[in-house]
């Protein structure tokens, strides 16, 4: 499982997704609207990989929890308390893009 | 690189076909993108029958957590490489969203545009992972950019110059 090219099969699989704070992983699940449980290792992260991972908890998009607490998390966690997580809008970018250069 | 590749192609996604043609800058050890890219390249050309792009490779600049005397001398190096590649491609436009490869490369426009050469508008989108801080390229970008933007509100009160138009990745 090391390497894979895309997790995308797999996702599409799951119910649930326990995932390291990295950006990537959390926005590929939580677009693909698995609930996702954060594991965060303050040791290992560097602090702004952190930034978005609370973020997404502030919100509640996620749940979080640490190696430690992780056992604990998976037995009460209520995962309907998970609010969807809306996708980005592009076509915002492409409006606002279309103004600065004179496309308009 | 990685996560880069992914939200600058999201960007570019809904950009119509008078962004055209598109050169993609990757830094060389970069083994990824450049598959990502062709696959969105390929899909375009399905929908428009004129699309252009190409694909160049500079000296990766920085590693992560790369110490600051020796990321002088790298960028540097990146500068040598990219100055030569950007006065060739002469690009209207550039849009960048953070890895440290984008930063020889606007250093290079922006001489450019001392020199009168050729003038660009940078285009500066701070990634998604940012929510309360910017990241290195970012803090430099935010003085030489002509439109920085930012996806994170807290960023948007942070550096009040930026530009926030919500989560656009």
């Amino acid at each position: 499982f090391r390497f894979k090219d895309s997790l995308a099969e797999d996702l599409r699989r799951a119910d649930l997704v326990i995932s390291h704070a990295g950006a990537g992983s959390c926005l590929e699940t939580l677009e693909k609207r698995k609930p996702l449980i954060v594991v965060i290792n303050e040791k290992l992260m560097n602090n702004h990989q952190l930034e978005l991972a609370k973020q997404l908890h502030k919100d509640g998009h996620v749940l979080c929890c640490n190696c430690s607490t992780l056992v604990e998390t998976l037995q009460s966690m209520d995962l309907s308390t998970l609010k969807p997580f809306p996708p980005g809008q592009p076509e915002k970018f492409a409006l606002f893009l279309d103004k600065v250069v004179g496309f308009q | 690189t990685g996560g880069h590749t992914t939200e600058i192609l999201r960007l570019l996604s809904c950009l119509s076909e008078s962004y055209s043609p598109r050169h993609y800058i990757l830094a060389d050890s970069d083994k990824m993108s450049e598959a990502k890219i062709r696959s969105f390249e390929q899909k375009r050309s399905e929908t428009f029958s004129d699309s252009q792009f190409t694909l160049d490779r500079i000296p990766r600049s920085r590693e992560v957590r790369q110490s600051w005397t020796s990321s002088v001398v790298t960028t540097l190096y990146s500068i040598l490489y990219s100055l030569p590649l950007t006065y060739k491609l002469k690009p209207d436009l550039i849009l960048c969203n953070g890895p440290g490869t984008c930063v020889p490369v606007c250093i290079s426009a922006l001489l450019l545009r001392l020199l009168r050469i050729k003038r660009a508008i940078i285009v500066y989108v701070e990634s998604i992972c940012r929510v309360e801080t910017l990241s290195l390229s970012g803090k430099i970008l935010y003085y030489f950019s002509d439109y920085f933007i930012v996806q994170w509100p807290e960023l948007k009160q942070k550096y009040p110059k930026s530009v926030y138009l919500g989560r656009i990745v």
